[in-house]
C-alpha cells in the first residue's frame, strides 16, 4: 500500500525527468549507454534504513536538491565542495608525497622533507576545519537562477539543514540572496522525519515537495511584494 | 540485471560525491601515516614504537610489551641503558641492554650487548667477523614501555593457545 503510493508520486511529480526512465527499461538498445542508464536510479523510490540517522538525514537533503533543481530549473555551483576536496586532494597529497620520499630516501636523508610534509598536512587539516566550520556550515546545495533578461547578476538559494544525532527532529534552511539587491532572506521548517519516511525505509515525495515548494514560495513572493 | 540493492547508495551519488567517499579515505589512511611520520620526526628514530618479541629481557619487559624509543644525536649511548638494533642483514630488530663501550675522541663508538635473560653476550648474533655493535645499526633507545598487565601464566597459556 505504502510502495504503491510512493510509485504514484513518482510519476505525478517526476514529470521532468521522464526521459531517464526510459532508459532504466530498455534491455537491448546500444550496449554501454544502456549499462550506464540502468547504473543510474536517480528514478528509483528512495529506501533507506530509518534507523540510520545519518542516511536519513542524506536521502532528505538530496531530495531537497531534486526537487530545487529539477522543478525550479536552477543550475547548482559547485564552489563549496569544489573547495572542499580541494583541501582534502592537496592534503593526501602532501600524504603522498611523504611516503615516496622516505621510500626512496631512507630514514634519516629524509627528515626536513617528512618534517616539512607532516607540518603541512596538519596545517591543511586546521585549514580545512576552518572552511567546514566557518565557511561552508551546513550548506549542502548552491543554486543559481538565471536572469532571463541576462542583465542582473544570477539570484542565489542556499539549502542547509541539520539532524541531532538519535533525534527524529530534520530542520531544513533555505536562503535566498538577490542577486541585485544583495538582501539575504532565509526561511526553515523543522519536521520530523516521521511526516516523510514510511514505515519502510521509504522516502515519500508526496509529503516532502509540497514543504520544499512552500518554503521557496514563501522566499519568492516576498520579493515581488517587495 | 541483478538488483544489488545495498549497492543503490553508490548509485545514487554523483561524481563529486564518489570523489569525496574516496579522499575520506585517503584522508584516514593520510591521518594515521601522517602521526607515525611526526613520530619518527620527533623522536629521531626510524621506529618510534617496538614491539617485545622474545623473553630475553625479563623479567624487565615480556613479549608483547610496547617500547617507545628515541633516537636523538645528542644523547649519548652509555653502559647499562637498552637499546633496540638491528644486526646487518636482518630485519627484525633486537631489544637488549649495553654491556661494555669503547668510545674514541671524536665520539665514535663501538659497543657489546646481552639480553638480560640470556646466558652469554650476543656476540653469537651478530654477523660473522662482526664483535661489536655501531651507533648505525642502533634504532633508538628505550625511554617508556607500555605493559599489560597480565599474569605469566595467563599469557603462557595464550601463546601456547596461538600456536607460538
Amino acid at each position: 500500500m505504502a510502495a504503491a503510493s510512493a510509485q504514484g508520486g513518482r510519476t505525478g511529480g517526476g514529470g521532468g525527468s521522464s526521459g531517464a526512465g526510459g532508459g532504466l527499461s530498455c534491455g537491448t538498445g546500444s550496449s554501454r549507454s544502456g549499462l550506464l542508464d540502468k547504473w543510474k536510479i536517480d528514478d528509483k523510490p528512495v529506501k533507506i534504513d530509518k534507523w540510520d540517522g545519518s542516511a536519513v538525514k542524506n536521502s532528505l537533503d538530496d531530495s531537497a536538491k531534486k526537487v530545487l533543481l529539477e522543478k525550479y530549473k536552477y543550475v547548482e555551483n559547485f564552489g563549496l565542495i569544489d573547495g572542499r576536496l580541494t583541501i582534502c586532494t592537496i592534503s593526501c597529497f602532501f600524504a603522498i608525497v611523504a611516503l615516496i620520499w622516505d621510500y626512496m630516501h631512507p630514514f634519516p636523508e629524509s627528515k626536513p622533507v617528512l618534517a616539512l610534509c607532516v607540518v603541512s598536512y596538519f596545517v591543511m587539516m586546521g585549514i580545512l576545519t576552518i572552511y567546514t566550520s566557518y565557511k561552508e556550515k551546513s550548506i549542502f546545495l548552491v543554486a543559481h537562477r538565471k536572469d532571463p533578461t541576462g542583465m542582473d547578476p544570477d539570484d542565489i538559494w542556499q539549502l542547509s539543514s541539520s539532524l541531532k544525532r538519535f533525534d527524529d527532529k530534520y530542520t531544513l534552511k533555505l536562503t535566498f540572496i538577490s542577486g541585485r539587491t544583495k538582501q539575504q532572506r532565509e526561511a526553515e521548517f523543522t519536521k520530523s522525519i516521521a511526516k516523510f519516511f514510511d514505515h519502510s525505509g521509504t522516502l515519500v515525495m508526496d509529503a516532502y515537495e509540497p514543504e520544499i515548494s512552500r518554503l521557496h514560495d514563501s522566499l519568492a513572493t516576498e520579493r515581488k511584494i517587495k | 540485471m541483478l538488483s544489488l540493492d545495498f549497492l543503490d547508495d553508490v548509485r545514487r551519488m554523483n561524481k563529486r560525491q564518489l570523489y569525496y567517499q574516496v579522499l575520506n579515505f585517503g584522508m584516514i589512511v593520510s591521518s594515521a601515516l601522517m602521526i607515525w611520520k611526526g613520530l619518527m620526526v620527533i623522536t629521531g628514530s626510524e621506529s618510534p614504537i617496538v614491539v617485545v618479541l622474545s623473553g630475553s629481557m625479563e623479567p624487565a619487559f615480556h613479549r608483547g610489551d610496547l617500547l617507545f624509543l628515541t633516537n636523538r644525536v645528542e644523547d649519548p649511548i652509555r653502559v647499562g641503558e637498552i637499546v633496540v638494533f638491528r644486526i646487518e642483514g636482518r630485519e627484525i630488530p633486537i631489544v637488549h641492554r649495553v654491556l661494555k663501550i669503547h668510545e674514541k675522541q671524536n665520539g665514535h663508538i663501538k659497543f657489546l650487548t646481552k639480553g638480560d635473560n640470556n646466558a652469554v653476550d650476543d656476540r653469537g648474533l651478530y654477523k660473522q667477523g662482526q664483535h661489536w655493535l655501531e651507533k648505525k645499526d642502533v634504532v633508538g633507545r628505550a625511554r617508556g614501555f607500555y605493559q599489560e598487565n597480565r599474569s605469566v601464566e595467563d599469557r603462557n597459556y595464550l601463546f601456547l593457545i596461538l600456536g607460538l
